[in-house]
């Protein structure tokens, strides 16, 4: 995906919403090098199990509705190491992405079984169910949505065991910075759910790194 | 009219031989001397160059002026004008001795000349000329006819037509320029000459591009319909599928340069799909045609208006060029341009990024350009890595932070040119902000000392640059990369970069120590150092800088540290809140009522942080009673609305977190 040319930390880049602009505003918690930690509950009818997550946005393009990062699974049984993915995100902005995914075997009946988990979607979602959500305007809404979609190992190889082949639709709280995640794959066990909290790193308070691409 | 004779063709003295006989006093021997040397360096650069080295060129151009001044016939003007253009043709020095030698004058004047064939000859010398940098510019006066430029567009010589043609593509170099050249009525006699010859097309296509590069009105005036007949732009497009390739690159200019210039409308997707396939096929040509088509190439897909719709034509162009990759490694332009036309590829589009990567010796190759001998190569080959290594993926994985990339980058910042220091510290400022973790391979091979070298040049540019790169490689560091960077670089060099002359540099230098001070709580503990030195240059800088890029990544600084310990926070409530200051006195208050939102967010995260305790106890009742009283808590009530949800959402943060007055409650 495309990544934006000048200062990518860009959390907020335009004074404000500008008129007409029916996209979530810029959110300083959803930066370059912010990180998350929490867990993943890949419980099944056989066990009950949830694996600790850490989670670092390394790329974010609002114009392109682009984010990626890192993903790392910490107690993961069948790894000797924790595994790291990247992932690449699509954030639902209603320009270059709508609440439908239309990839990845999502149906427009899975994308709204999903969404409607987050209890902030519910005022959204006749309209979704009518065009996917391409005429809301979402540019005073506190959360973001997103779909991330993990694209590779980092430091483990295909044949570890896991698979990386379902996406997580994603809700962003620009509030407090948590996150919740549903992980969706027609093979795996439905609804795993993701909790992520913005890791502060023994600071009281929230501190921030930036970068700029040339 | 006399011809040269086989024999005299076939048998040719050599140059210190023929270059006496020049200035002989008999009439014919000169005649015989002067058609020698004409016959001799047609097309061919090494007997021009043996030639100027005997100094033959002043020699010729006497022998033209007195031909001139004698009234002598009209075939020793002929061979003297004619060898004068050979001279020229294609070969710099030549134009430069040509020029030295008082030829143009001269040259000019024959274009009065009642012979015909005379009139051509200057014409054609004078064209070769004006082919290179070193001829004389044409002032174009605004107001001023341009008498002389109508008498060579309108003039039946095909051969004047052309030198017309030849002055606007050379002279022609502002926008001024352009609008005196149109408002004189000359854009419409120059589309006249699209019907001409194929020299005279070909010359017309250039002029044209000339004309309208980045003028909208010559565009406005083009294509609006003038008595019934508009612009050709139909057949321009027929130009493109010409047989001849140098008509089809300059047709595929025209269109790049109305393209880049003109309304988006202007070319519909199926003109611009032809443009595109005819340039990818130009590129087949092994001449100059195609090492050009490679810059026109470069040119188009600089606009990246249609990066996304024509985003399968990309990928298949990147796939095109690196097939055609010049292994020779003597054509540095079409090395240079392969190179910059792939880097235009890479600069948006991450698919085409990925479809290089598919290639196993990809990186390898344009690696290896970086220490070509050519410097537009080098320069080329860092621009082309430096937009490869925009992808947040690739540099996530660690694609591109390989020994040989490394040590070829950092081998360019010791070169005396600044343009390819420039080039190869943007490439490295991309890589080292490298997620891996590998900034410290950089730094084992010398990288870090460069860039800190490079910080205190004289050039801003380079400077800016520098500290640039050294703001990404501070860019999560880990700890010892980070205690390396800050103990080499000096708390004195940071001062001062801190209080550079230079916005840009500020901003950069600012943005390095707020990276400095983020991870870990211990990271604060840098900027304490000495009593203080590098916080009250952050301080001091927030006082007096008047651009808000700069104000943001100090507030920034003064947030990270405000996360801190209860020590952090108190020294920093004594910069936002002063005892001294207070209302309208208060920069914090002035930044909380920016225009600009990046600055409001990024004052009132110190605030959130100041509000919020580290510990039980009075530390944050204390801080929130100072900033109220110094009217920091009223501002920010008034922000419950803001327009940028992000203020908005930090100020009901403050409101909260100040409510409970520090209780240890409140979470971010």
């Amino acid at each position: 995906m495309p990544v934006r040319v000048i200062d990518s930390t860009a959390p907020s880049q335009v004074s404000g919403a500008l008129p007409g602009d029916t996209r979530p505003p810029p959110c300083s918690l959803l930066s370059v090098g912010q990180a998350f930690t929490g867990t993943q509950n890949v419980s099944s009818l056989q066990k009950d199990e949830a694996w600790r997550v850490n989670v670092r946005i390394q790329g974010c393009d609002l114009d392109r509705g682009y984010l990626c990062g890192t993903m790392e699974a910490l107690n993961v049984p069948m790894a000797d190491t924790p595994v790291i993915t990247f992932w690449e995100g699509e954030i639902v902005d209603t320009k270059n992405f709508t609440f439908y995914t239309g990839k990845w075997e999502a149906a427009p009946e899975d994308d709204i079984r999903h969404w409607s988990r987050f209890t902030s979607f519910s005022q959204f979602k006749s309209q979704v169910e009518i065009d996917g959500g391409k005429s809301l305007d979402l540019s005073s809404n506190p959360y973001i949505y997103m779909r991330w979609k993990e694209q590779y190992f980092v430091n483990v190889g295909y044949d570890c065991g896991l698979t990386i082949a379902g996406f997580y639709y994603v809700c962003f709280s620009c509030s407090d910075g948590s996150i919740n995640g549903f992980y969706y794959d027609p093979n795996s066990t439905p609804f795993q759910k993701l909790e992520l909290k913005t890791m502060n790193e023994g600071r009281f308070g929230f501190s921030s790194s930036s970068y700029e691409f040339q | 009219m006399p011809t040269p004779s086989s024999a005299a063709t076939a048998t040719h003295r050599l140059p210190e031989d023929v270059l006496p006989l020049l200035s002989s006093l008999d009439a014919s021997e000169r005649l015989q001397a002067l058609r020698e040397v004409k016959n001799q360096i047609i097309g061919n650069r090494t007997k021009k160059l043996s030639f100027l080295k005997l100094g033959a060129v002043p020699p010729v151009v006497s022998a033209l002026a007195s031909a001139v001044e004698d009234g002598s016939d009209s075939y020793l003007i002929l061979q003297s004008a004619a060898a004068v253009g050979s001279f020229a043709c294609g070969f710099d020095a030549g134009v430069k001795a040509v020029l030295d030698a008082g030829a143009f004058p001269l040259l000019e004047g024959l274009l009065s000349h009642p012979d015909d064939k005379v009139v051509d000859a200057g014409a054609r010398s004078l064209k070769m000329i004006y082919q290179s940098k070193f001829a004389p510019k044409y002032e174009f006066v605004p107001g001023k006819p341009m008498d002389f430029l109508h008498s060579l567009l309108n003039n039946e010589n095909e051969n004047l037509n052309a030198l017309g043609l030849s002055i606007i593509v050379h002279s022609c170099k502002t926008n001024a320029d352009q609008k005196t050249i149109c408002g004189a009525g000359i854009l419409e006699k120059v589309i006249n000459h699209l019907d001409g010859s194929i020299n005279l097309r070909d010359s017309c296509l250039e002029s044209l591009a000339t004309l309208v590069k980045a003028n909208t009105d010559a565009i406005a005036q083009l294509v609006t319909p003038v008595s019934g007949s508009g612009f050709p732009l139909r057949s321009i497009e027929e130009l493109i599928k010409d047989k001849s390739p140098r008509t089809r690159l300059l047709a595929c200019s025209f269109l790049t340069v109305l393209r880049n210039s003109g309304p988006t409308h202007l070319l519909d997707e199926t003109l611009k799909t032809l443009l595109l396939d005819t340039l990818l096929h130009l590129v087949d040509d092994a001449g100059h045609v195609g090492d050009d088509a490679l810059f026109v190439l470069s040119e188009y897909i600089a606009n990246k208006e249609d990066m996304q719709s024509l985003e399968g034509y990309y990928r298949h162009a990147v796939i095109k060029l690196w097939d055609n990759f010049p292994d020779d490694p003597l054509s540095d332009r079409r090395l240079s341009g392969t190179l910059l036309a792939l880097a235009e590829l890479f600069s948006v589009l991450e698919s085409c990024r990925s479809e290089l990567f598919l290639y196993t010796k990809a990186l390898d190759r344009i690696t290896n350009a970086l220490t070509h001998y050519n410097p537009e190569v080098r320069v080329a080959a860092c621009i082309c890595l430096r937009n490869l290594s925009r992808s947040v993926q690739y540099v996530s994985a660690g694609r591109l932070m390989t020994e040989k990339i490394i040590k070829s980058l950092v081998a360019l910042l010791q070169d005396s040119s600044h343009s390819i220091q420039v080039a190869s510290l943007a490439t490295i400022s991309n890589i080292v902000v490298d997620f891996a973790m590998r900034k410290s391979l950089f730094m084992n091979f010398g990288g870090l000392k460069e860039l800190i070298e490079l910080s205190k040049s004289m050039e801003s540019n380079v400077r800016v640059n520098a500290v640039r790169a050294l703001r990404n490689l501070m860019f999560h560091a880990d700890k010892k990369c980070r205690e390396k960077i800050f103990s080499d670089l000096t708390k004195t060099l940071i001062e001062c970069l801190i209080q550079d002359a230079e916005p840009t540099v500020q901003e950069q230098a600012l943005a390095m120590v707020r990276n400095l001070v983020d991870g870990s709580v211990s990271n604060i503990d840098f900027v304490f150092e000495e009593d203080c030195i590098i916080l009250n240059a952050v301080c001091k800088q927030l006082h007096n800088a008047e651009v808000v890029e700069v104000q943001i990544q100090g507030m920034y600084v003064l947030s990270n540290i405000a996360s801190g310990n209860e020590l952090h926070k108190d020294v920093i409530l004594h910069h936002v809140a002063p005892e001294a200051a207070g209302g309208s006195d208060s920069i914090t208050i002035k930044f909380l009522q920016s225009a600009d939102s990046r600055l409001r967010t990024a004052t009132i995260w110190t605030i959130v942080n100041l509000t919020r305790p580290s510990t039980p106890g009075p530390g944050a009742h204390r801080r929130v009673e100072r900033l109220r009283s110094c009217g920091i808590i009223s501002q920010i009530k008034t922000m419950v609305n803001d327009p940028c949800l992000d203020v908005k959402l930090r100020a009901m943060k403050v409101i909260e977190q100040s409510s409970t007055e520090g209780d240890g409650s409140a979470t971010l």
